[in-house]
């Protein structure tokens, strides 16, 4: 009988892993999801290519010679009449100051021959505001004036550290803990919705065409409806374990080749604790974004705990939608019904931004404890490094509902794929279950 | 007698309703059995507990010498009244699939679905999504899926309802092939003309009850009631006028043509057919006569109708 098992188990996986939407978004998905991460990187190095030629026209004399060269635009200053700017060849765009333009900055204009781009006005009209700003300060000629602005300004940045249970400084950043424990909170969210329906779906066709009415002389419907939600588990794992690798493979050996060695120094050197952080040449944020990101192991302990999370919460919610879906007949029916699972899921995934806000409070303990809420409660507020205790408490709690859930499950289905032409309630499931 | 199948005072309760009331039936090895009843009687409970696949409150089955076991569902083959396969999948993946259910291994399996394929010819479906058949089609597959394993006793659920009378007929001559090859064949019914001619045995369940149970031949005579039917020439009202004495009815049926009568008639209490016919062929030309044979058709009805009666059952529909 255990073989049985085995055989409704792949049949549900391979029917569904051979699909060519599942291979193209499982592999789609996290490749997508670096180009969109990397694209703005690449993109600046696209645009590096086509440096704007300004010429400018500048009545002050005081600006044109101010306007830095970049990587967006190369400035030079024409001594020509606005009008006869027709007959210079060899440039984009011109530039033309007002005479007043320090004490008044309007009327300035650009004039391009090519349409001219967001990245070029926003360079000019910032290099502008610099430059007046100093040419007015310069005018009200208060001396050291300069040096005392430069004296008081602000740019404080903090760098948290974390004491772990044995006193040792660990690096961490509540925003970057903060980013992480909502995606994986996101993606537990939709795949146990994902996977749950999917369950719920395939239980519902296979009572509606009457396939079932074949299949159970030779399975026991607890066998069938294990090998469902066992064989649905399997893809969704698959799914899950292809994303991990792919993201982990990049990150060993993608990471390495986009990032600079004089930025990796730099997060090395945080780790070591001895970067000068006013002398970085990234903010604190970024350095400790990259810093986990080619952090391998931290990456496999949170998709570990991502696939322990998964599993459990996946068990429990489809132990649910099989119940469901063996009461019902069509799809809308258990629509209407799954209500009842989407409120404990809607409020584990919107709980986790304030959880994430407070990780350690007690509010984020108890949603951790309860089951239905624990998967996405617990992953938001895995990566701020809460005691393990408390995760294998959640887990224990959430694996052992699971079994209660799919023993109850099993006797709802076990009457329920025998019910037909009835709409059935919560209380006739119920009912069932005490059978 | 050989029994491949004993049931013993079987009983099923649901919630509100009984399905199965002190159930006991015997299926004799080789037979060709007819499980009968009206809609809703109780058959199909009865059938998936034979199948294993719900468990009686009570009562015991019997299969094959010993108490029935799960592993024994591999013996039996089970064709449901409501049956479906995978629309998405591919018949020959798909038969394969429900053959490694009934225990057979992939290459047994694939072997014997491709002998039945043709000799179905229908080899080519293999690879077809079964969304790409035709109802029939479908029921051909199901049918294969069914006897693949070579089952010892076949349960065939309203088997010919959805066929047309070609493929009805098709699928009759290959379960009789079957059971010529030693497969015990259990026909649930709920229309007893279709499988008239076929049953040895049959039990007739009825408000949940075994009400009639026994071999079709003597279930026949049984119900008979003495009746024949006698064809002859002559004066009716002269025949009908000497035989009366003889008779506890006569009944003539209109004339078919000139001078050819034909006639039901009982004798008279205790009373042989040998005297009436004498008396009969006394005044007229006797053509034939025979015993009126109650068709299962009329038994079922009569029988339930007679049940429901007594029970003060309202029959809905």
């Amino acid at each position: 009988m255990k073989s049985k098992i085995g055989i409704i188990i792949s049949r549900e996986y391979l029917q569904r892993v051979r699909k060519k939407s599942f291979i193209i978004t499982t592999i789609a998905t996290p490749i997508l999801l670096l180009v969109l991460m990397c694209l703005p990187a690449l993109l600046m190095n696209v645009n590096m290519t086509s440096v704007k030629e300004v010429g400018v026209i500048d009545p002050t004399g005081k600006i044109a010679e101010k306007l830095v060269d970049s990587p967006i635009a190369n400035f030079t200053r024409l001594d020509i009449n606005p009008d006869s700017l027709s007959n210079e060849a060899g440039f984009d765009a011109f530039l033309i100051l007002p005479a007043n333009v320090i004490e008044r900055p309007v009327g300035i204009s650009l004039y391009s021959r090519d349409a001219s781009t967001m990245l070029l006005e926003s360079y000019i009209t910032q290099s502008l505001d610099d430059i007046i700003e100093q040419e007015r300060l310069e005018a009200m000629d208060m001396g050291n004036l300069k040096s005392v602005l430069k004296e008081i300004e602000v740019n404080s940045s903090l760098h948290t550290f974390k004491l772990n249970d044995s006193n040792e400084v660990v690096n961490s950043s509540s925003t970057i803990s903060y980013i992480i424990g909502i995606i994986m909170s996101a993606v537990l969210y939709f795949f146990l919705l994902m996977y749950g329906q999917m369950v719920m779906t395939s239980i519902v066709e296979e009572k509606s065409n009457r396939v079932l009415e074949l299949i159970v002389t030779s399975v026991k419907p607890m066998q069938i409806m294990m090998g469902k939600i066992i064989g649905v588990g399997c893809v969704a794992v698959t799914q899950l374990a292809v994303w991990a690798f792919i993201i982990i493979g990049a990150s060993m050996t993608l990471l390495p080749m986009i990032i600079s060695p004089e930025i990796a120094g730099e997060v090395t050197a945080m780790g070591n604790g001895t970067l000068d952080f006013s002398q970085a040449s990234m903010d604190i944020e970024g350095l400790q974004a990259l810093s986990i990101a080619g952090d391998t192991g931290y990456l496999i302990g949170i998709f570990g705990w991502l696939l322990l999370f998964l599993v459990g919460g996946f068990l429990l919610y489809a132990a649910i939608y099989a119940a469901i879906g063996s009461a019902v007949e069509n799809v809308q029916d258990g629509s209407q019904l799954q209500a009842f699972i989407l409120i404990p899921l809607i409020i584990g995934f919107f709980a986790s931004t304030t959880v994430a806000a407070n990780p350690e409070s007690g509010l984020a303990f108890w949603l951790s404890v309860i089951p239905f809420t624990a998967p996405m409660v617990m992953m938001t507020r895995i990566p701020f490094d809460i005691p393990v205790g408390e995760i294998i408490l959640s887990l224990a709690i959430l694996y052992a509902s699971f079994i209660v859930m799919v023993w109850l499950a099993g006797k709802i289905y076990r009457v329920g794929i025998f019910m037909y032409g009835k709409k059935p309630t919560i209380k006739d499931l119920i009912r069932w279950a005490r059978y | 007698m050989d029994n491949i199948l004993e049931v013993y005072h079987v009983s099923k309760h649901f919630s509100s309703k009984t399905a199965l009331d002190d159930v006991s039936l015997n299926v004799p090895r080789g037979s060709v059995y007819g499980l009968l009843g009206p809609n809703g009687a109780g058959k199909t409970t009865l059938i998936r507990i034979i199948n294993y696949i719900t468990a009686p409150d009570s009562g015991k089955i019997i299969f094959d010498g010993h108490e029935l076991t799960a592993d024994d569902v591999a013996s039996i083959g089970y064709l449901p009244e409501e049956r479906g396969l995978y629309k998405k999948m591919k018949v020959g993946e798909q038969a394969i699939f429900f053959a490694r259910l009934k225990g057979m291994t992939k290459r047994d399996a694939e072997q014997s679905l491709h002998q039945w394929f043709e000799k179905f010819e229908i080899s080519d479906w293999w690879n077809k999504k079964v969304e790409e058949l035709s109802k029939g089609m479908a029921q051909k597959v199901q049918f294969i899926v069914t006897v693949l394993h070579r089952p010892k006793l076949l349960i065939f659920d309203e088997p010919f309802s959805g066929f047309d009378p070609i493929n009805a007929n098709l699928l009759k001559n290959e379960i009789m092939e079957l059971h010529k090859q030693g497969s015990t064949v259990i026909f649930s019914t709920h229309n007893m003309a279709s499988v008239d001619a076929l049953c040895d045995e049959i039990t007739l369940i009825n408000d949940s009850r075994n009400i009639l149970s026994g071999n079709v031949a003597e279930i026949r005579r049984r119900e008979w009631g003495n009746r024949y039917s006698i064809q002859f020439s002559g004066d009716a009202g002269e025949v009908m006028r000497r035989s009366a004495p003889l008779t506890d009815r006569f009944d003539l049926l209109p004339a078919e043509t000139d001078g050819l009568h034909t006639a039901v008639i009982v004798p008279a209490a205790g009373g042989a057919i040998r005297p009436v016919i004498q008396e009969i062929n006394s005044c007229s030309d006797i053509l034939s006569i025979q015993p009126v044979m109650p068709t299962m058709e009329d038994i079922f009805i009569s029988t339930v109708n007679t049940y429901n009666a007594k029970h003060n059952i309202n029959v809905e529909q």
